[in-house]
């Protein structure tokens, strides 16, 4: 219906006008009820984060509540995350993890995504073919196996390994960046080559420098990746040291589980504002280069 | 039928007798290489490393022989790794995969440990071997300088070449160090513990487990069990499940690209802003958030009661009297997670459609409505059919909204597997939950068939797609 | 590519050789993460005792750290080499621990065998042992407890009508409101009424694997089927209990939609916050049977209370330890009553101690929490153990296999299916069969 609407533009002048009008009303009336459907339960969690409404015996109030606007606002729950629990720890741990995973990450994708594209050489093929069937495994059935592997190297509940497992699942993610350097006409390396540079000054040189769209957007990947996983970040972490959890595993821990204490729901929206803020301003600042990313993935599959 | 049988032994007897005689090639090879290298060389079949040292090549001839020492003390002393011994024992042990039962004071053989060092024994004596024929690949060749009157390469030239004609190898070297011990290591693992009965009643290192050979398998064909029952009902909600969820993602997706990027409306930015919050956020907070909001006296119900849509709440999540409330509750929730993302990709697509296109119907007087119909739509369907494509097989193996929302629920009565688990939520529930490992991976080996047969035929198709070069 | 293998099998021998044994001198005890710090301060104590008492000093140097004991034994729980000293896991846990020949160490000294004997109630001494060999040995020290109470609204509910079903009832129908709220779908949460028993001897029909034989669950008695009917009528009725779901119990409460609640002691903050001054605490109450309600030999008129599953936490020794005789010693102090009492004034831990209701003092206070604790500390002699902690597999056939949503499918009557006697005695037949087999009866 409203794709018609979009296209549709009579000729007659004063006609356009008012049914591009309608139309516009229309498109803006949809949006706003589509936008309020999207927003509603993230302001949920917003506005709870901020909740500080008191009982009859002076108690905070941190559970659920029905009523969707609070009536008294406050910081309280901030304070209390802070000073209760060990949210501040959580939160440089994966600070620490996010920005390892990310350089590391970023290189490692970055060489075999180059390498994938632009050098040929014997194994090329048979390592394209093995990577996209290793791929195809489902994570979670090699996840045992990886935690008793980290643990025969004796590096389980270790922030370390959570960085070698995130980080090694690069040499095999790169097909976006791939997609990337497939569009980067070959004239380029030939160019660089005949001017007698090596594969290392081709690489840092020439591509490089203008692959800052699939840097960027490979970085913000490797980067978000930690804020949110809470699976692999839990098994290898083991639930024995608080202190090492990251805000994603901390958080989980708060409200699933299968004896909490639900009162702490408002203390939850308070550390999920706080983790939301960085990588919603990332994501946001870095939208360009993700839109970028996402498409060159997309359309080359 | 007696021909047929012929033809096909004489192919297969054709094909043992082509492998057969690569051996031979092979062997050939070796041999008359091992006759014409240099003395040094001809030791260095024994002594790895030997040969480069005697050609002056010292610090690669040095590494060679660590890796010879290491690999052979590992051999012979078979060091112990939390009780479980590695190397040639557990060459061994991969058979057996233990014989000691262990009492209340002595500890059972750790048959899980076993395979896993079994396995990595093996990987190792792969890349020793490989090791081994480098080693003198690379002394043979300073052999060949030197007769050709050239100086052997030195560990800098070594170096350097790393940079350029085998920059791929530094490059790949470390991801790939990477895949081999958190991919492919766990991977071959896990299928292995599909063959073997290693499930809650053989927890390891208190009970034996064993090789079982198929058994595992045939359970699912002969429906024997948990994985015999469900995984033909299993299988068949998680591909409607990638249908409902891909398609309806896909078009919601369009639909909100081509609204906000209308001509009249302003502030797109804003507007895609709003949407793409859900993307950046955690998906246990968001779905959290869904929860609470579904639930009995939650906004939903309470606002649907009091405007005379239903009469009393309605449980979304977990209703026991149809599985398809729940089903329904979950495929409209993905479409407020997934959107945005079709959403932000086609935005992209939309504002790169050739302009050469448009023109051309211009010309050939088309309306703006045509432009749309014959050009905007084919356009973005035919650049996002591979993207279409591999969410299909993301979706089959989408975790987190039924692991978050439902837990699988509601169950099935005798069955671990509820009536909203996808494979790969069963896969999980079976290994971190039941312990019950060998069918965990037996799911997980039979999910991998079906993305991976997805894969095969998207990859045929895309194929043609690159062939045809552009959109017409 | 030999470069890239030769790097990769040098790593590897690298690696290898790194990874030796670095035996070190700590000694790791792994508890409750809220009682962390409690127990770290208790083994300064203790070391600190020990160095003025004996000749030497105390050898090792002792580290405590907070677990979350229920996901810290069920996960990895076949991975004891990552397993500290001591440690604590529920006692549904225990069976994964000694299949086959136990992971964990019996306890051997006469002095903590005695200990465990006279403190602990009778439920407890049972899931605390298991067969090894053929032998039976005692492998846990209980040293916290906790079991399900009754919250409730006391603007609507007396103290005397807490007491009964019946009273909390009649309060609702009053207020036009429900009755009762679940905390969840799960069978933990709907065991009220399974686990009822006989309000005058404790006598129940219901088996649920008894001495940790997989054949030994009994369902189908009378008593069993005449208290599901009276759960059923108690459901359908429009003030009765409320539907559970999986979330919104909390809003349940504060919006007065429901006056009373069952729970754990970890739900008693939230309840606390849904009612505030309103909020009371008791045991799980007792029902009657009406004539409707009457089965066989369970006839009308006679009453029932509520049960509960008591859970215990427990202390358990790695096995094959060199530093036995050290451990047996440290926990004979770590669970001792006067350490219990502490931990209780300290972080609350429910004490497993038989007498702690009457002997300890901060359960005499007039507190909410000392409600809590004795309400608990009461429901012990009316509730068991979670009997599943001599199989892994009994836990997930009870609780993971569907029965508990057909035990939900009887009392919401689901598509009135269950309005006879013979369907909900077929609906038994099918849960029996599920709790001994894991399947359902074809």
């Amino acid at each position: 219906m409203m794709t018609e609407a979009a296209a549709l533009k009579p000729k007659a002048f004063k006609s356009v006008k008012k049914s591009e009008r309608i139309s516009n009303i229309l498109s803006y009336g949809l949006l706003g009820v589509l936008a309020l459907i999207w927003m509603f339960p993230i302001v949920w969690i917003i506005l709870n984060a901020f909740r500080t409404e008191y009982n009859t015996s002076g108690q905070l109030i941190g559970i659920v509540v029905s009523h969707y606007f609070p009536t008294q606002l406050g910081l309280e729950n901030f304070k209390l995350l802070f000073q209760e629990t060990l949210f501040p720890r959580w939160f440089l741990n994966t600070l620490m993890v996010a920005f390892f995973t990310f350089i590391l990450s970023t290189f490692l994708t970055l060489c075999v995504a180059y390498v994938m594209s632009k050098l040929k050489f014997k194994m090329r093929k048979r390592y394209l073919s093995v990577a996209i069937i290793l791929g195809l495994f489902p994570g979670f059935m090699s996840m045992i196996a990886i935690y008793y592997i980290l643990k025969a190297l004796q590096l389980t509940q270790t922030l370390f390994a959570l960085i070698l497992v995130y980080s090694s699942g690069a040499g095999l993610g790169f097909y976006v960046a791939k997609g990337f350097f497939d569009i980067i006409p070959d004239s380029l390396v030939e160019s660089g080559r005949l001017d007698g540079a090596t594969n290392f000054q081709i690489f840092t040189k020439i591509i490089v420098p203008i692959s800052k769209p699939i840097i960027i957007y490979t970085a913000l990947t490797s980067f978000i990746g930690p804020w949110m996983d809470f699976i692999f970040a839990r098994v290898i972490l083991g639930e024995t040291n608080v202190e090492l959890h990251t805000v994603a595993v901390g958080l989980y821990y708060m409200m699933y589980g299968e004896r909490i204490d639900s009162n702490v729901f408002t203390i939850f929206c308070a550390g999920c504002v706080i983790v939301a803020i960085p990588i919603v301003a990332l994501f946001l600042m870095m939208q360009k280069y993700y839109v970028e990313g996402v498409t060159a993935g997309a359309v080359k599959g | 039928m007696n021909n047929e049988d012929n033809a096909d032994k004489k192919g297969f007897l054709s094909a043992f007798h082509k492998f057969f005689n690569k051996i031979k090639e092979l062997f050939v090879a070796f041999a008359k290489r091992f006759k014409d290298a240099s003395t040094g060389t001809k030791i260095s079949h024994f002594v790895m490393g030997f040969g480069n040292i005697k050609h002056k090549q010292i610090l690669k001839g040095i590494i060679f022989f660590i890796v010879q020492l290491g690999f052979i003390s590992l051999m012979v002393f078979s060091p112990e790794i939390n009780a479980t011994p590695f190397g040639s024992k557990s060459l061994v042990n991969l058979i057996t995969l233990g014989t000691e039962a262990g009492d209340i004071s002595n500890p059972t053989d750790n048959s899980m440990l076993m395979l896993l060092f079994g396995i990595v024994t093996i990987g190792m004596i792969l890349l020793f071997v490989m090791t081994y024929f480098a080693s003198i690949r690379s002394s043979y060749k300073a052999d060949l300088d030197i007769r050709e009157g050239k100086l052997p390469t030195t560990f800098k030239q070594d170096l350097q070449a790393l940079l350029d004609e085998r920059f791929h190898i530094a490059m790949l070297t470390p991801a790939l160090i990477g895949i081999l011990v958190f991919t492919l290591l766990p991977t071959i693992f896990m299928i292995s513990i599909a063959f073997t009965n290693f499930d809650s009643l053989h927890p390891a290192g208190q009970v034996l487990f064993d090789w079982v050979g198929f058994e595992n398998f045939v359970n699912v064909f002969n429906g024997t069990g948990e994985i015999g029952h469900r995984f033909l009902p299993v299988l068949g909600w998680t591909i409607l499940w990638a249908f409902l969820a891909t398609f309806s993602n896909y078009i919601g997706g369009i639909l909100l690209a081509l609204l906000i990027n209308r001509k009249g409306v302003k502030g797109k930015k804003v507007w895609r802003t709003i949407f793409i919050v859900t993307i950046a956020l955690p998906q246990f907070i968001t779905l959290l958030a869904m929860r609470n909001l579904m639930a009995d006296y939650g906004p939903i119900n309470t606002f649907m009661v009091n405007i005379g849509l239903i009469d009393e709440p309605i449980n979304f999540l977990a209703n026991a009297a149809s599985p398809w409330v729940a089903r329904i509750t979950i495929v409209v929730i993905n479409i407020w997670i997934g959107v945005p993302f079709t959403m932000l990709m086609t935005s992209g697509i939309l504002m790169n459609v050739p302009r050469d296109l448009y023109e051309a119907a211009q010309i050939d007087g088309a309306t703006k409505r045509q432009a749309f119909r014959y050009i905007t739509i084919p356009y973005v369907v035919f650049v996002t059919t591979p993207y279409l494509i591999t969410s299909f097989i993301g979706n089959i193996t989408n975790f987190n909204i039924i692991f978050l929302l439902t837990g699988g629920a509601p169950n099935v009565p005798g069955y671990i597997a509820g009536e909203t688990d996808l494979l790969i939520t069963w896969l999980y529930k079976l290994t971190i939950d039941q312990n019950e490992y060998n069918l965990g991976a037996v799911v997980g080996i039979l999910t991998f068939i079906i993305t991976a047969t997805a894969t095969l035929l998207t990859y045929t198709r895309s194929k043609s797609f690159k062939e045809e070069d552009a959109f017409q | 590519m030999k470069k890239a293998l030769l790097i990769l099998a040098l790593s590897f021998t690298v690696l290898l050789a790194a990874v030796g044994c670095n035996s070190d001198n700590t000694l790791k005890i792994w508890v409750g993460s809220e009682s962390e710090a409690f127990y770290t301060e208790k083994m300064v104590e203790y070391v600190t005792e020990y160095n003025n008492t004996h000749d030497e000093e105390f050898p090792y140097e002792v580290v405590v750290s907070g677990v979350d004991t229920g996901t810290a034994a069920s996960t990895f729980l076949d991975d004891t080499e990552a397993g500290a000293d001591i440690f604590t896991v529920a006692h549904d846990n225990l069976g994964k621990l000694i299949a086959g020949s136990s992971s964990i160490a019996p306890i051997t000294s006469a002095a903590l065998l005695a200990q465990i004997d006279a403190d602990n109630p009778d439920s407890f001494k049972d899931v605390i042992k298991g067969t090894v060999d053929g032998t039976t040995y005692t492998f846990g020290i209980p040293y916290i407890a906790q079991s399900l109470v009754l919250y409730y609204n006391t603007s609507y509910i007396t103290a005397e009508q807490a007491e009964t079903w019946e009273g909390i009832l009649a309060a609702a129908k009053a207020a036009n409101k429900q009755a009762l709220s679940l905390t969840g779908t799960d069978g933990f949460n709907n065991s009220f009424l399974l686990l009822a028993t006989d309000a005058t001897d404790h006598s129940t029909s219901l088996e649920l694997y008894t001495d940790g034989v997989q054949e030994n669950c009994f369902a189908t008695g009378d008593d069993t089927i005449a208290k599901l009917k009276w759960g059923q009528s108690f459901f359908l009725d429009a003030n009765g209990a409320k539907k559970p779901s999986e979330s919104g119990w909390e809003v349940e409460i504060s919006d007065e939609k429901s006056i009373s609640v069952i729970g754990g002691a970890w739900h008693f903050s939230a309840a606390q916050a849904a009612l505030g001054e309103n909020l009371g605490i008791t045991t799980l109450p007792t029902f009657t049977l009406t004539e409707d309600d009457a089965y066989g030999t369970a006839v009308a008129g006679t009453v029932y209370k509520s049960g509960s599953f008591a859970d215990t936490k427990m202390f358990v020794m790695k096995k094959n330890s060199e530093r036995a005789e050290y451990l047996e010693d440290i926990l004979l102090f770590l669970s001792s009553t006067a350490v219990q009492e502490e931990s209780f004034e300290a972080v609350q831990n429910l004490p497993a101690y038989k007498n702690a209701a009457t002997e300890f003092e901060a359960f005499q206070e007039d507190t909410l929490e000392a409600d809590l604790a004795s309400a608990q500390v009461e429901m012990f002699s009316w509730g068991i153990p979670q009997p599943f902690g001599f199989s892994s597999r009994f836990n997930t056939y009870f609780y993971s296999k569907g029965a508990p949503e057909l035990i939900l499918a009887i009392l919401e009557n689901a598509e009135n299916a269950y309005s006879t006697d013979q369907d909900i005695y077929d609906q038994m037949v099918e849960i029996q069969s599920i709790w001994t087999t894991g399947l359902k009866l074809e």
